[in-house]
């Protein structure tokens, strides 16, 4: 009866797992076909779509866009995040929840909204000020970085949550000034903090679909806009294997962090 | 998913000079989020109380609820609203029977690849919605993987009609959201004492009323952020039913950005905007109180 109790838990788990993966696995299924319509049992199995990608310019362009936008948004959401996180957990200061809220908000405010919004402020901006600022690319970083803040100070708090201040303490009976002590000892401590941030924060900003759509430029569409919008048009092996990449990408980045900090601490 | 470091705050009292260093350290990123996020959707408010001339596609200043009184009583938004509301509804319950299994088993394993199990409900998180919602229309199609199975065993003649129906956006948004779920619990679950479980058990309880009486109630602040994370999503939820429910399926983010790229009503959109945020906000405080209400009972 214990037996039967636990493979019936375990069954159910089996089908969620799956249910999660499946379309994963149909992705990945459907850029081996060698037949262009997704038809199943197909005909036989191929490797051309996927360098069927690299003739269309729209995916590598997109790609690229994607890389720079994620990279200059985390390192800058990552510059103003960990001195904020730093201060949320360390000092004691008035407005602290307030402002607490107010920097892990961008998590929930629905993408359509922000996206709307942004899009709003900045024609405002642009009329006001007499510049462009709709769709440029550093109008879509800034939008970034908005959403990458709330994960590096969410993950930086939690880890220095953990660590103890006498370390520091003794750094600094020992003469080290303030900068020192925080190089040497407190950013070492919450390295695996840190990282995961700028994980999630890089692959939020990467995979952002929402938001994105309303504030890109003409030529400057990233990758999940581009997906989607070769979706609406058609399903087909070569959108399958833009996809595998994305997913062997992703998936390889999770594995190589998972090993400087465990992911099932952090998410 | 941890924000009890946030929550429970500093430990370290005031020392001279510290003020300033704090103000130093938290200020650009104030400041950068109030500026990019907070103005921006103050700005969006105040012309969702703008008049909008369709003839011109012109916005004009003015201070009117003309917009959210248009929503309400035209029965083709109302009815949108309504199919948002039923659908997150209809998938948040779904996903809370699906994910809590997992996420028990996810949370008590002993295994070596529990790691593995971590990433791979977490992957398809990152991989973004319109690769996922690929994958559902390779096993929906005509020909799809689920129609071609079907007909290949002779159980159906013609092809099932799932792509383009409320079926498919319902079952492609519960894939999307369960992970959400499974994450919230799971962290949840793992913080329960294994021994409180054994505890029921030994005292004589059966696995039902074990979970009924000790898990269950344990894990309800998982169970509250799991289904709050995802009714707000599924709400929210754009690019599955714009992939998935085609162009005569409606919800709500699909309609705000179609009031703002195809008519330039940014007055209607911004309102719409507004309600789908009020409704959703309003919606999961009054869960909240009526799930903390049925448990302190």
């Amino acid at each position: 009866m214990r037996h039967l109790r636990r493979w019936a838990l375990n069954g159910a788990a089996a089908v969620a797992l799956g249910y999660i993966l499946m379309p994963l696995v149909f992705v990945v299924w459907l850029a081996f076909f060698r037949q262009e319509i997704p038809s199943f049992p197909p005909d036989g199995y191929s490797l051309k779509w996927f360098a069927a990608i690299l003739d269309q310019r729209k995916f590598v362009d997109g790609f690229r866009n994607s890389l720079q936008v994620g990279v200059l948004a985390t390192a800058i959401g990552l510059a103003l995040g960990v001195p904020a996180a730093l201060c949320l957990a360390r000092r004691p200061f008035r407005l602290r929840t307030p402002v607490a809220s107010l920097l892990l908000m961008p998590l929930i405010v629905p993408g359509v909204v922000l996206g709307t919004s942004m899009y709003v402020f900045h024609v405002e901006l642009e009329n006001g000020l007499d510049v462009d600022v709709l769709g440029t690319f550093y109008a879509l970083v800034a939008g970034h970085i908005v959403i990458v803040i709330p994960w590096v100070v969410r993950l930086v708090t939690a880890s220095l949550a953990g660590l103890d201040r006498a370390t520091e303490e003794a750094a600094q009976n020992l003469g080290a000034n303030p900068w020192v002590t925080f190089w040497r000892i407190t950013v070492p401590a919450i390295r695996p903090g840190i990282v995961a941030g700028a994980l999630f924060g890089f692959v939020t900003s990467f995979g952002n679909l929402e938001m994105s759509l309303f504030l890109v430029g003409p030529g400057r569409t990233t990758l999940p806009i581009v997906i989607l919008q070769y979706l609406e048009w058609k399903i087909d092996p070569t959108i399958a294997a833009v996809s595998v990449v994305q997913i062997v990408l992703i998936g390889g980045a999770m594995l190589i962090t998972d090993r400087y900090v465990k992911l099932a601490r952090v998410v | 998913m941890t924000d009890a470091a946030l929550a429970r705050g500093p430990v370290v009292e005031r020392r001279r000079g510290e003020g300033w260093t704090a103000a130093a350290l938290i200020t650009p990123a104030s400041i950068f989020v109030a500026f990019c996020l907070l103005a921006p959707i103050a700005i969006l408010f105040r012309f969702s109380l703008n008049e909008f001339v369709p003839s011109k596609k012109l916005m004009v200043e003015a201070l009117t609820v003309a917009n959210y009184v248009k929503f309400f009583t035209d029965p083709y938004y109302t009815t949108i609203l309504a199919t948002t509301v039923r659908i997150a509804v209809l998938v948040t319950a779904v996903c809370l029977v699906l994910g809590f299994p997992l996420a028990y088993v996810v949370a008590r394993t002993q295994s070596r690849f529990k790691h593995l199990l971590i990433i791979s409900i977490v992957l398809p998180l990152f991989v973004g919605n319109a690769v996922r919602a690929a994958g559902w229309m390779t096993v929906f199609g005509n020909k799809g993987f689920f129609n071609a199975t079907l007909m290949g065993l002779g159980v159906i003649d013609q092809p099932l009609e799932i792509m383009f129906t409320e079926k498919a956006v319902v079952i492609g948004i519960i894939a999307v959201n369960l992970p959400f779920m499974v994450l919230s619990l799971q962290s949840v679950i793992e913080g329960i004492d294994r021994s409180v479980e054994e505890a029921a058990f030994s005292l004589g309880a059966p696995p039902a009323t074990m979970f009924r009486r000790v898990l269950w109630p344990l894990a309800l602040p998982g169970v509250l952020a799991g289904t709050i994370l995802t009714f707000v999503l599924a709400m929210n939820a754009y690019a599955t039913p714009f992939l998935l429910g085609g162009p005569l399926f409606k919800m709500m983010a699909p309609l705000v950005y179609n009031q703002f790229t195809q008519q330039s009503n940014w007055p209607f959109g911004g309102a719409i905007a507004f309600i789908l945020m009020t409704v959703t906000l309003g919606l999961t405080l009054m869960a909240n109180v009526i799930i903390q209400r049925r448990a302190a009972r």
